[in-house]
């Protein structure tokens, strides 16, 4: 019993550590993030930016219908898509139902509302 | 014997206090990687209420015994704010089958499938109310008949608590880049309302998604916490293959007491690859019961189909007229000692989804 206890509390104590080691990392991360494009300026910048917008947004059309994909398609046929305002409450649902991520949410959603 | 039974709950609470700190730390180290894809993926959709859910009719033939059902099962879903989502599901069925003397005579039936508030965060959602069981994953998630393969039940099914009144914990995130991890944990109050009857139990399931390989495998454990206070453990696998148009499903149970175990794997696969054939699917399920050992006679006889151990094999047709229609057929054939019978069905299902508010704004 006192064995079991004392393995017990050494997994509980690591689990912490581990746990408070992860939360420092993290603030770390934080504190070294830097503003993104802070040089960029004229017109060369902005044509820049339009175009690594419209990547972006092909990028994320992309990543999106992956995660529709594989995520929806775990369990039923593919649905087509409903208006947006639906669309956002049907996905509210479906990440409660099928635990899906807040990031493969809000891809499939900016999909699915395209 | 007091000693062992004190000490069950405490190494219950011991592993779902080790697993929630375990559960924080890997939430927190998975962090720095999504910040950056929020503030991009950020959409202002003001969500409206939207009535959903599906009607269907069967008809079944077991052992001999025709049976025709028809029936509805509408969920409500009432978003509130950005995090809060209430959801509630019933159902309305008829029963119509002929009786000794030949006559059809009717029975209807109406339950409450849940009744959830669900506040959303990133990490985790709170919920509490009425909800479904979460052990595995066929009662949450694959058991609505336009969803499910195939419409009979599996063998699985009887062998756990599958609603509950209580509180749970629950939500999902990215492990690293390749492995998703799901969990959610439940406590559940004794309730014995013949409509709304759920067991004072506490369990919970942890999963991982590895959307890559399209892969889920997990486990899940319940204990009932009155009468008995049997106890259950279980396992699911699912693997849908990127190339093939393929479903591989499995769930695995065992039950203390007098309950046995269970298991049942299924595939189905859609012809998508034959374009007369594209909207078919093929269906197939192998399932095996095991009748806990050292029963009496009259445990048995109370038990009825879960008394004795039994295999059954099941074959079926769905066709998707459209995504929301689907017409399904299916054999099985069930072995039990003395009593090997068929399993016919055939009927449709159809999925229906409404707003209740304008639909298309976006703000």
């Amino acid at each position: 019993m006192r064995m079991s206890t004392a393995i017990s509390t050494v997994f509980l104590a690591l689990a912490m550590l581990l746990a408070l080691g992860a939360a420092a990392k993290t603030n770390d991360g934080k504190n070294s993030t830097t503003p993104a494009n802070t040089t960029a300026n004229g017109s060369t910048a902005s044509a820049t930016t339009v175009a690594n917008s419209s990547t972006q947004d092909e990028n994320l059309h992309l990543e999106g219908e992956r995660r529709f994909r594989s995520n929806c398609g775990r369990c039923h046929v593919a649905p087509p898509k409903f208006p947006s305002r639906m669309m956002a409450t049907i996905v509210r649902h479906m990440r409660v139902r099928a635990t899906i991520t807040d990031a493969d949410m809000r891809l499939i959603l900016r999909y699915m509302t395209e | 014997m007091i000693c062992s039974s004190m000490s069950w709950p405490r190494k219950v609470a011991q592993a779902g206090l080790l697993g929630l700190v375990l559960l924080i730390s890997a939430a927190v180290l998975a962090q720095d990687a999504n910040q950056v894809q929020d503030q991009d993926l950020d959409i202002n959709l003001k969500p409206i209420p939207v009535l959903t859910g599906y009607t269907s009719y069967f008809t079944r033939v077991t052992a001999g015994q025709y049976q025709d059902t028809p029936g509805v099962t509408p969920l409500l879903l009432v978003p509130v704010g950005d995090r809060w989502l209430l959801e509630g599901r019933g159902s309305y069925s008829d029963s119509f089958s002929k009786d000794s003397t030949g006559n059809y005579t009717g029975r209807n039936s109406y339950g409450l499938g849940y009744a959830q508030v669900d506040y959303i965060t990133k990490y985790v959602t709170v919920t509490a109310g009425r909800f479904i069981t979460p052990f595995n994953i066929y009662g949450e998630r694959l058991s609505p008949s336009w969803i499910r393969a195939l419409q009979v039940t599996p063998l699985t099914s009887p062998l756990t608590s599958g609603a509950a009144l209580g509180g749970m914990l629950r939500g999902g995130f990215p492990a690293n880049d390749k492995i998703n991890l799901t969990y959610a944990f439940y406590f559940s109050a004794n309730n014995t309302h013949h409509l709304l009857a759920t067991d004072r139990s506490t369990g919970g399931r942890v999963g991982f998604f590895l959307p890559g390989p399209r892969v889920e495998l997990g486990a899940s454990f319940q204990q009932v916490l009155q009468a008995d206070r049997a106890h259950a453990a279980g396992g699911y696998f699912v693997w849908q293959p990127n190339r093939v148009p393929l479903s591989l499903r499995s769930e695995l149970v065992r039950s203390s007491g007098t309950k046995g175990g269970a298991y049942w794997i299924e595939s189905a696969y859609r012809l998508n690859q034959i374009s007369a054939l594209r909207r078919l699917e093929l269906v197939g399920r192998g399932e095996q019961f095991f009748a806990a050992s050292n029963l009496s006679p009259v445990t048995i006889k109370k038990l009825g189909a879960l008394g004795k151990d039994t295999q059954e094999g099941d074959f079926g047709l769905n066709y998707y007229f459209r995504s929301d229609v689907r017409a399904s057929a299916s054999y099985g054939r069930q072995f039990v000692l003395g009593n090997n019978a068929n399993l016919w069905t055939i009927g449709m299902t159809w999925r229906f989804v409404m707003p209740l508010g304008p639909s298309g704004n976006k703000l």
